[in-house]
């Protein structure tokens, strides 16, 4: 269990994360870690408050402070960004509950909670998704890989009759597949994850968004079940995994944000951050049509690696091309398979 | 009548359209990169010339005119020849082929004006005729003539109207969506406030005419007013009518922050670009710096961040947009680019106008942003548009951005697309004006 590990870090607030409800974990962290600021006696505006959250979170050392005051409390009001909260509710007075939950969940950042896990949703593309602790955060550079294999899918179905299909290794919330679902209506998706927490929470948000029919969502582990999921998929047109590849070395520097609260298995890709991705990649031929392609984000790091790998390892499968993220770092791997 | 409300007729000899240009493009944000000529056009707009006035004509008086006849007549002869040219010349083969190409589109332009002008001229000779029969001794023939003309007179008013309106030429950028953008002036406190009034003025607006309305960009002040703001809107029409909306606004009342009940004067500036499409204008993506909190430091599942703001440089100008209205970084880069691509695109069609025009005169539109075009007076609970000379009242009604702003800017367009079309028939008959 990936908790046992943090534990063994000494991080004791995961062990209130995973057991104990919102509720506990907050009064916990108000007594005994950190304390939030008194709540005010009298009345005070939208406005007020991000300023004394924004001030406490920079005093308590909670990185982005002034975001994260702006984003819970947004959400609060039923915006998405405080940019879009009609100008005068902000300078209205708060009432006395919504006070209170401005401070319950401005508390729970005290703890390093991700915002987007304390206000239980975030957007992907043009998706709103439900979050929750501990399955994967989407992050941007996702987004680019979505874009990627949306051009390819669309500049390929002009050319075959047949319907298109993909999988998707480790699909966490289900960001990456929900997404290709929506952009492509003829589409069919499957996905599969280790973590039922994972799967759960892609069937959840699938249903949340109409597209429940065209995606199925399997508990299965892409390498203890590699028996089953070979016979379960063939003649997918798309492969297309955010698989963990960070280095393990690698683990212990990220932010609290992320090592307390984000399932580890998501993200450690073991020694050289290759395990799964190896993995996915002597799979891969078997799963694909002819010219059916793989879709990988990784660590710039990884894309020589994986090429020069793939040419020793692997038959039937050719590298095409690395891809670049927008900040210029070498992030998307590009392979396809043989025509037999 | 619409076309009669208005406004004394300022005539100075033959000047009197002198300071009327076909409006492109409308307000804009980088004046320094432009060739100096368009710099003194720019002065030319402070000489202290009263804001324009001049007498909207009736469609009638329009086309009492001879200058128009006789345009009518040359464009109908021009439709003539070169559709004899496109039908006849395919076994003559006299001339080119790019010839032959400009001839068709020609035809292709002119042919729904010609067929409107036919449809006047026939319902003309009708009209004639059915006045013949109004002199005719049985009287229920001459009760059905009167009906008959009736009628007859409806449809020469909508004909004439139609060719008016088919005369008057489609700007480049009329058919584009835009990117409005809203700058609080002098005033401080009180100049972003109405700057916020203003915003919201032109999503009610937008609203109003089914126009989609995409917040970009926001920067708020303390008070809940706004520092600059713009939004991505679209829709049919929507540069058409909002390029007039593009300039100075000026508010006089007494601010909520004032403690003594003075009255202050404050400014706010609105500029209006044209939203190219993706193949009329390109950019190359090597021109550009795009700058998110991500740049830095490994990214991918190594950091997670909410700072999803994106600002893209582009390299060549040093043109600048920023987004972080989103969640969603992909989005905010969507939208950066669409604020980005405007205001590069509105360089471009500064630019060129600047080429064209600068010895030329000014019209509703063109003016630089710098031109005071709109006064909001709470004292007087009135709004005076300068540049026509018209006020309405009730200004609260005014900035829901629906009837009442409605009929001013369409009284705008009325004016514009006149001054069109009197500098259209000066053009081709410079001897009767």
């Amino acid at each position: 269990m990936w908790w046992r590990r943090t534990l063994s870090r000494s991080c004791r607030w995961c062990l209130g994360c995973r057991h104990s409800g919102a509720k506990r974990i907050w009064s916990f962290h108000y007594r005994a870690l950190r304390s939030a600021p008194a709540v005010p006696a009298g009345r005070i505006t939208a406005l007020q408050a991000l300023d004394i959250w924004k001030r406490h979170f920079e005093e308590e050392g909670v990185t982005e402070a002034e975001q994260s005051s702006q984003y819970i409390i947004a959400h609060l009001l039923g915006a998405k960004t405080i940019e879009s909260v009609e100008r005068q509710r902000l300078t209205e007075f708060l009432s006395k509950e919504k006070m209170e939950e401005v401070w319950q969940l401005c508390s729970r950042r005290l703890s390093r909670m991700p915002v987007q896990y304390i206000i239980e949703e975030w957007d992907f593309r043009d998706l709103t998704l439900k979050m929750r602790p501990p399955v994967f955060i989407p992050r941007p550079e996702t987004e680019e890989l979505v874009e990627l294999v949306l051009t390819d899918l669309k500049s390929r179905s002009a050319d075959t009759e047949t319907r298109q299909t993909c999988l998707e290794v480790g699909c966490g919330s289900g960001a990456i597949s929900l997404s290709l679902l929506k952009s492509l209506p003829q589409l069919e998706a499957f996905a599969l994850d280790r973590s039922q927490d994972a799967v759960d929470l892609s069937r959840e948000n699938a249903l949340r968004l109409g597209l429940q029919d065209r995606l199925r969502v399997y508990h299965m582990d892409v390498i203890k079940d590699a028996e089953r999921i070979l016979g379960l998929f063939s003649s997918v047109s798309a492969l297309v995994s955010n698989p963990p590849y960070l280095f393990s070395e690698d683990m212990a520097s990220l932010e609290p944000e992320i090592f307390r609260f984000e399932d580890h298995a998501a993200l450690d890709g073991g020694e050289n951050g290759l395990t799964v991705i190896r993995q996915i990649l002597t799979l891969a031929s078997d799963f694909l049509l002819n010219s059916g392609r793989v879709y990988l984000e990784v660590d710039p790091r990884h894309p020589p690696l994986i090429q020069r790998w793939v040419e020793e390892n692997v038959e039937g499968l050719q590298y095409v091309e690395t891809q670049n993220d927008i900040s210029g770092r070498p992030r998307f791997c590009i392979l396809q398979k043989a025509v037999t | 009548m619409a076309h009669r409300r208005l406004v004394s007729h300022l005539r100075r000899g033959s000047e009197w359209i002198t300071h009327f240009q076909k409006p492109h493009f409308t307000g804009s944000f980088v004046i320094k990169q432009l060739p100096d000529q368009y710099v003194r056009t720019q002065r030319l707009l402070h000489t202290g010339q009263p804001a324009m006035m001049m007498k909207l004509l009736s469609v009638d008086e329009l086309f009492a005119k001879r200058s128009l006849q006789e345009h009518l007549k040359k464009l109908e002869k021009e439709y003539k020849e070169c559709l004899q040219a496109v039908t006849y010349s395919a076994t003559e083969d006299e001339c080119s082929d790019d010839e032959k190409k400009a001839k068709r589109t020609k035809v292709s332009q002119l042919a729904p004006l010609i067929q409107s002008i036919q449809e006047l001229d026939k319902k003309q000779k009708e009209m004639t005729e059915t006045e013949m029969l109004l002199k005719d001794d049985d009287a229920a023939l001459r009760e059905l003539a009167e009906l008959e003309r009736e009628s007859c007179s409806q449809d020469i008013q909508h004909l004439r109207q139609k060719v008016l309106e088919l005369l008057i030429p489609e700007e480049e950028a009329d058919m584009s969506d835009l990117v409005l953008e809203v700058t609080a002036g002098v005033g401080g406190q009180e100049a972003m406030l109405f700057t916020a009034e203003v915003f919201e003025m032109y999503e009610g607006f937008a609203q109003y005419h089914g126009w989609s309305f995409d917040t970009l960009e926001r920067t708020s002040s303390d008070l809940g007013g706004l520092r600059h703001a713009s939004a991505s809107i679209s829709g049919p029409q929507s540069y058409k009518k909002m390029k007039f909306e593009a300039g100075v606004h000026r508010v006089q009342r007494v601010p909520k922050t004032e403690r003594q009940g003075r009255m202050h004067t404050s400014t706010m500036t609105v500029a209006v670009l044209p939203q190219p499409t993706e193949i009329s204008f390109t950019i190359n993506p090597k021109d550009l710096r795009i700058e998110t909190k991500r740049a830095s430091g490994a990214g991918g599942q190594h950091v997670n961040t909410t700072d999803s703001a994106v600002r893209i440089v582009h390299l060549p100008t040093g043109v600048v947009a920023e987004c972080q209205q989103e969640r969603s970084q992909l989005k905010n880069r969507e939208k950066a680019m669409k604020a980005l691509r405007a205001k590069l695109y509105s360089m471009k069609l500064e630019e060129e106008t600047s080429k064209r025009h600068n010895q030329r005169k000014v019209q509703i539109g063109t003016r630089g942003r710098s031109e005071k075009i709109r006064t909001y007076n709470y004292a007087q609970d009135r709004i005076t548009d300068h540049r026509i000379s018209m006020t309405v009242h009730d200004v609260k009604s005014f900035l829901l951005g629906e009837e009442l702003l409605n009929e001013m800017n369409s009284s705008l367009q009325e004016f514009s697309n006149q001054e069109t079309l009197i500098e259209l028939l000066e053009d081709s008959h410079p001897q009767e004006l």
